[in-house]
C-alpha cells in the first residue's frame, strides 16, 4: 500500500487541509449473531491543534469514529484521510506505523499493562518512537513524577489514567485521542486527568479528540460534535473555552 | 532492559508453577533423550575402544581337533593379519557351597607372552606360572558370584576326574562381555564361568596336545567381501579337522547380544523421549494458545501504541522459548545423572575395564530445536488468532459467545440438573473443540503412564510364556560329544528323574542365496512334551512332516517363506549339503532357531542315532543328590537349571528394565500431573471474572467451585478411555519397534497398569483440583470485578 499517512500533504495557509477527513464512513459490527450499525455514513473535518469533544450516549458510535480516526479499526465503506493519506485503504504494517508515529491513544480502562511500572508502561512507547519525551518528562508533565515505579494495581484509577495519558504523549503525538479518559474516574481526578489532556493540547500543540457523555467536559473543547444513532447531530463551535479546573459536573 | 522483556520476566513469574509445570513436561522428554543418548553413546564407544586396546578378533571358528602345523596354512589365507589358535573346552564345576551345577568354559592362554587376539585383561592377581598346572584366571563377575578370592580353589570336572584349579588372577575379555553359558538367553555369573589355563596344561588334560580347536583371525580389511572370502577359505582347511563352521564378528556371540542390546538401547533413546517430546510440544502449544488468548487485552493496547504483529509475535515465541529452555536445562541435568547412574549398572553387568563417556550432542540440540520450533509454532498461531483482530475489537471484551441448550438438555435431562451443572455442559459444549483439546491433552497423560508400565506387563509375559509354556523341563543336561540314543534310559534310571526328553541338534549353516545364517538347527520329537515351539498365539507347532521350521524373524532375515527351499550346510559328521523346504514359521518371542522333526534331521545329517543332551523333569526331593550323580558322569558338559535361569533373568529383569521403566514411569507421572494441572489453572484464569460474578450475586464457593471443578473432572474422566487406547497404540509401536533378535515383546496390557493410569490422572485431577479450589477461595472479588481482565 502507499505510504502516504506518514507524510504531510503541503497546506495553504489560507485554507489549512484538515488533520483528518472522513467522508461517508459506515461501520457495521457483527457482535455474535447480532449485526450493529456503529456508523451511518459520518463527513468530518477535525484541524490542527484542535480540542475536539465527542459528546454522545452509549452506543451512539463515538468509541467507533475515535477508533478508525486512531487507526484501530476500520471502516466497512466510506474514505478515511490522514493529512491526505488514506487510512481506509492502509494494511496492518502501515497502520501499525500509523500508530506508532502519530497517534496517542487514552482508554476509559487504561489498558496498562499490569505486569509493567508506571515507569516502565511509559518506556513501553518511548523506546519505539522517533525523538520521544522520556518517560520521567511524560509522567511529570502528568503529575506523576514521584510515582514511577509503582505497578498499575498499586495505583489509583485517576493515576493509572495520567500514566495512561503519559504513555500517549511521551511519543509526542500529532494526535491525541481519548475514550472517556473521565469515565471510571471521580470528579476530583476527572479534572486532575482533564487539566493533563488539556496541557499536552496547548503547550505541544497536539490535535485532540475527546469522546465523553459528560457535556460539563465539553466546556474546555475548541469544538463540540455530538453523535446519535451512528451519525453526526450537531457540530458547534465554542466561543467561550474554560481551563479544566474550571469545570463542574 | 526493554519494557517488553521486563513483561515477559514478570509474565513468567507470575505463572511460575504453570511455566515450572510445562518445563518439567519438556525435560521429562529431554532427559530421557539425553539419557538413553548418553548410555548408548557411550557403551558403543567404550566397546569400540575396548575391542581396539584388546585385539578382539574379527572371525571366530571351531573344530574337532587341528594339528598345530594346520596354523601356518590359515596364516597364509589372503586377507589374514593375524591368526590365535587355541584350546577351548566346557566342563562342569565345582565350587565350594554351591550344590547346583555350575557350568565352565576353560580357555587357554600362551605359556609366553599375551594372546595376541581376544586378549585378556588382568583385574587383579597375577598371570600364570607356566610350569604350575593347577593355576587358572577366573572371569570378575563369575569371581564375585561365588565370592571368590585369590588362592581360593575351583575344581573342574575333566573326563570326570575333578581336578582342582587355583584361583591367581581375576579377569576380563572382550571376547565374553555379554558372558552366557550354553542354552542361556541372559547372563548368569551363578551358574556360568570363565577360567583361563596355560595352554600345555589344558591341552594335556583334553589330550589336545599338538593341537588346537578353536581359531580366532584378524583380517587386514574391515570389507564384507574379504570377511567372506577368508570364511570360506577358512571353512574348506578346517573341513578336514571337523570345522564347526566360522562366523563373522558380527554372528559372535557376546557381540551379537552385545549389539542387540545396544541397537534397543538406540531405539529406545528416540522413540520413548520423542512420544515424551511430542506430548510435550502439544501441552506446550494448548496452554500458549490459551495463556495468549487470556492477555487479548493485553496484545490489543500494545498493538494500538504502536508495537507490530511481528514484535508482538516474537514476545510471545520468546515467552515459549524461555519454558523450553528451562525445560531442556533441567532435562539435560537429569538426563546426565541418569545416564551416570545407568551407566554404572550397565559397566557393573557388561563388565568394561574402563568407560569412555559420550553423549551425542547434535542429537540432543536436535530434540531441543524441535521442542522449541514445536513452542514456538504454538505461540505465533495463538498470536496470529489474536492479532489478526483489529485492535479496537479485541479490546473490547469478546461477543457473548452464542451459547445453546446442551445436548443432554435437550434430550430431556435437564430438569433434573442444578444450575451449576447446566453452567458446565454449556460450558464444555460452547467451545466444543478446546474441551477436545483438553481432553486429548488430558489423554496423552495417561497414555504415556500406559507405555511406562506396559513394557513391564510384556517382559512378564514373555517370562510367563518362555518358562511355562516353551521350556517345561526342570534341568537340561548337555553332553560333550553325540551320545548314542542309549542313554536316555541311563538318565531315566538316575532316581529322581520322573521323565526325560532327548535333545539334538546340529552346527549348520542356512544360506537362501547370498544371505546366510549360521545357526543350530534343533531336533524336535513329534510327541516333545518339554520342550515345544510354540508361536505368538501360545500353540504348539506340531513337527510331524519332513522340513523345516524357522523363527519367523530368522526366515524374514533369509527372506524366504514357508514353502521356499533353503539350502542347508551340515556342520558335523559327513558335512552334507542339501536343500531342504521351509514348511513353516513360527512367530516366537525369544532368541532366533531352526527346528526340525527328529527323524528327518537324523537322515538329513546321515549320522548315527545320538543325542547331544536331555531335557528332564525331576523330583525337587531328589534334587542335590541327583546334581551330584549329574556332575560325576563323564559325558556331562553341561547342566542347566531352568529355576536358576528364570531366577536370573528376573533379576536382570529386576536391575535394568525395572530401571528403565521407573525412569519412564516418573517421567509419566510429571506430564501427566503437568497437562492436568495446566488445564486447571487456565480454565481458572479463563473464568475467574465470571466466577466472581456469581459469588457476587450469592453463589457459594463451593457452588462455584463445583463448577469449574466439575468440569475438569468431565474432562478427566471423558479423557481416559482415550488415554488407555491411546497408550494401547504407542505400547503397539513401540514394541515392534523394539524388535531384536535376543527377543520380541508381546504387546501385553495388564489391567492393573490400566487402573494405574487411570489412578494416576484421577490423582493428578484431585490435587490440582484442591490447588485451585484454593485460588478461588482466595478470590478477590472487588479486583477481579473493577478491572476487565
Amino acid at each position: 500500500m502507499n505510504v502516504a499517512v506518514t507524510t504531510r500533504a503541503p497546506t495553504s495557509p489560507a485554507h489549512p487541509a484538515p488533520v483528518f477527513a472522513m467522508r461517508g464512513v459506515t461501520k457495521v459490527y457483527s457482535m455474535g449473531e447480532v449485526e450493529v450499525h456503529a456508523l451511518r455514513g459520518v463527513d468530518l473535518d477535525l484541524h490542527e491543534g484542535e480540542f475536539t469533544v465527542l459528546l454522545g450516549p452509549s452506543g451512539s458510535g463515538k468509541s467507533t469514529l475515535l477508533n478508525i480516526l486512531g487507526g484501530l479499526d476500520a471502516a466497512t465503506a466510506g474514505r478515511v484521510t490522514y493529512r491526505g493519506g488514506d487510512l481506509s485503504e492502509a494494511g496492518e504494517r502501515a497502520l501499525t506505523r500509523y500508530r506508532r508515529r502519530h497517534v496517542g491513544f487514552v482508554f476509559q480502562f487504561y489498558n496498562l499493562i499490569p505486569s509493567l511500572t508506571a515507569h516502565e508502561n511509559v518506556a513501553l512507547v518511548t523506546e519505539i518512537a522517533h525523538d520521544p519525551l522520556t518517560p520521567e518528562e511524560a509522567l511529570a508533565l502528568v503529575g506523576l513524577k514521584h510515582r514511577l515505579d509503582h505497578f498499575p494495581s498499586q495505583m489509583s484509577g485517576g493515576e493509572q489514567q495520567r500514566v495512561a495519558i503519559a504513555r500517549a504523549i511521551a511519543k509526542r503525538p500529532d494526535v491525541l485521542l481519548c475514550d472517556e479518559p473521565t469515565g471510571a474516574l471521580d470528579i476530583s481526578t476527572g479534572i486532575a486527568v482533564l487539566e493533563a489532556i488539556g496541557k499536552v493540547n496547548v503547550d505541544l500543540g497536539t490535535t485532540t479528540a475527546v469522546i465523553t457523555h459528560n457535556a460539563a467536559i465539553s466546556a474546555m473543547a475548541d469544538r463540540v460534535i455530538s453523535l446519535a444513532d451512528g451519525q453526526i447531530a450537531n457540530d458547534v463551535r465554542n466561543g467561550a473555552k474554560l481551563p479544566a479546573s474550571a469545570i463542574e459536573w | 532492559m526493554r519494557a517488553l522483556d521486563r513483561k515477559l520476566l514478570r509474565d513468567l513469574w507470575n505463572v511460575r508453577s504453570q511455566v515450572l509445570a510445562i518445563a518439567l513436561v519438556v525435560a521429562s522428554g529431554i532427559a530421557l533423550l539425553v539419557m538413553s543418548l548418553g548410555v548408548f553413546g557411550s557403551l558403543s564407544t567404550t566397546r569400540e575402544a575396548y575391542y581396539a586396546r584388546y585385539a578382539f578378533a574379527d572371525v571366530f571358528a571351531g573344530a574337532r581337533r587341528v594339528p598345530n602345523r594346520v596354523q601356518e596354512q590359515i596364516e597364509a589365507i589372503p586377507g589374514v593379519e593375524k591368526v590365535q589358535t587355541r584350546v577351548v573346552v566346557g566342563v562342569t564345576l565345582d565350587v565350594e557351597g554351591v550344590a547346583e551345577p555350575v557350568n565352565g568354559r576353560l580357555i587357554s592362554i600362551p605359556e609366553r607372552g599375551r594372546p595376541v587376539l581376544n586378549d585378556v585383561v588382568l583385574r587383579r592377581g597375577r598371570w600364570l606360572d607356566p610350569d604350575r598346572a593347577e593355576e587358572a584366571l577366573v572371569s570378575e563377575r563369575f569371581a564375585e558370584a561365588h565370592g571368590l578370592q585369590l588362592g581360593d580353589r575351583v575344581a573342574a570336572v575333566i573326563n570326570g576326574r575333578r581336578q582342582p584349579l587355583e584361583v591367581v588372577g581375576i579377569a576380563l575379555s572382550p571376547e565374553f562381555i555379554y558372558n552366557i553359558g550354553p542354552g542361556e538367553f541372559f547372563p548368569d555369573p551363578l551358574h556360568f564361568g570363565l577360567l583361563w589355563m596355560s595352554r600345555r596344561h589344558l591341552a594335556t588334560a583334553f589330550e589336545m596336545e599338538g593341537g588346537f580347536n578353536d581359531i580366532a583371525l584378524a583380517l587386514t580389511s574391515a570389507s564384507a567381501s574379504t570377511e567372506r572370502a577368508v570364511i570360506t577359505e577358512l571353512d574348506r582347511i578346517l573341513d578336514a579337522y571337523g570345522g564347526l563352521g566360522a562366523i563373522p564378528r558380527s554372528e559372535q556371540l557376546s557381540h551379537w547380544y552385545l549389539q542387540n542390546e545396544l541397537t534397543q538401547l538406540e531405539n529406545m533413546a528416540f522413540i520413548v523421549p520423542m512420544i515424551f517430546l511430542g506430548v510435550a510440544a502439544f501441552l506446550l502449544n494448548v496452554v500458549l494458545r490459551r495463556t495468549i488468548a487470556v492477555q487479548r487485552e493485553q496484545i490489543a493496547a500494545l498493538k494500538a501504541l504502536g508495537y507490530s504483529n511481528a514484535r508482538l509475535g516474537l514476545h510471545y515465541v520468546q515467552w515459549a522459548v524461555a519454558v523450553v529452555t528451562l525445560g531442556s536445562l533441567i532435562g539435560i541435568v537429569a538426563g546426565l545423572l541418569l545416564a551416570n547412574g545407568m551407566l554404572g549398572f550397565y559397566m557393573e553387568y557388561f563388565r568394561f575395564p574402563f568407560l569412555t563417556y559420550e553423549v551425542s550432542v547434535p542429537s540432543i540440540l536436535i530434540a531441543i530445536v524441535v521442542s522449541l520450533a514445536a513452542a514456538a509454532l504454538g505461540a505465533m498461531g495463538a498470536v496470529r488468532s489474536v492479532a489478526s483482530l483489529p485492535p479496537a475489537e479485541a479490546m473490547r471484551p469478546a461477543a457473548p459467545e452464542s451459547f445453546r441448550v446442551s445436548l443432554f438438555e435437550r434430550l430431556g435431562a435437564g430438569k433434573w440438573l442444578t444450575q451449576p451443572a447446566r453452567m458446565v455442559l454449556r460450558n464444555l459444549s460452547r467451545r466444543p473443540l478446546r474441551a477436545a483439546l483438553s481432553i486429548v491433552g488430558i489423554s496423552f497423560a495417561g497414555a504415556i503412564m500406559v507405555v511406562g508400565s506396559a513394557m513391564m506387563d510384556s517382559m512378564d509375559e514373555l517370562l510367563e510364556v518362555q518358562f511355562n509354556i516353551i521350556q517345561r523341563q526342570d534341568l537340561s543336561v548337555s553332553f560333550f560329544e553325540p551320545v548314542k540314543r542309549s542313554a536316555v534310559h541311563e538318565l531315566a534310571a538316575l532316581s529322581g528323574v520322573m521323565q526325560v526328553e532327548p535333545t539334538s541338534g546340529v552346527a549348520a549353516r542356512l544360506r537362501n542365496g547370498h544371505l546366510q545364517k549360521q545357526t543350530a538347527i534343533q531336533a524336535l520329537a513329534p510327541d516333545a512334551r518339554l520342550r515345544r515351539v510354540v508361536d505368538v498365539d501360545y500353540r504348539a507347532i506340531q513337527l510331524d512332516r519332513p522340513g523345516l521350521v524357522l523363527s519367523t524373524l530368522l526366515a524374514e532375515q533369509l527372506q524366504v517363506e514357508a514353502g521356499d527351499t533353503l539350502v542347508v550346510e551340515v556342520m558335523e559328521a559327513a558335512r552334507p549339503v542339501r536343500e531342504v523346504v521351509l514348511t513353516d514359521t513360527v512367530d516366537d518371542l525369544l532368541g532366533v532357531a531352526a527346528y526340525m522333526e527328529e527323524e528327518s534331521l537324523r537322515r538329513l545329517v546321515r549320522r548315527d542315532d545320538t543325542i547331544s543332551g536331555a531335557m528332564l523333569k525331576i523330583d525337587s526331593q531328589a534334587e542335590e543328590r541327583l546334581f551330584g550323580l549329574l556332575k560325576a558322569m563323564p559325558a556331562v558338559a553341561g547342566v542347566t537349571l531352568r529355576s536358576a535361569a528364570l531366577k536370573n533373568i528376573q533379576t536382570y529383569m529386576l536391575d535394568n528394565m525395572s530401571m528403565v521403566m521407573g525412569v519412564n514411569l516418573l517421567f509419566a507421572v510429571i506430564i501427566a500431573f503437568g497437562v492436568i494441572y495446566n488445564t486447571a489453572r487456565i480454565s481458572l484464569s479463563e473464568t475467574s471474572r465470571e466466577l466472581a460474578s456469581l459469588r457476587v450475586i450469592g453463589f457459594t464457593r463451593a457452588e462455584i467451585s463445583s463448577i469449574l471443578l466439575g468440569e475438569l473432572a468431565l474432562l478427566t474422566l471423558a479423557s481416559i478411555p482415550l488415554g488407555l487406547l491411546l497408550g494401547y497404540g504407542m505400547i503397539a509401536g513401540a514394541m515392534s519397534a523394539f524388535e531384536s533378535e535376543l527377543f520380541r515383546l508381546p504387546v501385553v496390557v495388564e489391567t492393573n497398569t490400566f487402573l494405574v493410569s487411570a489412578a494416576t490422572v484421577l490423582g493428578s485431577m484431585a490435587i490440582s483440583a484442591w490447588t485451585v479450589r484454593r485460588k478461588l477461595h482466595d478470590l478477590d472479588l472487588v479486583a477481579v470485578l473493577k478491572t476487565r481482565e
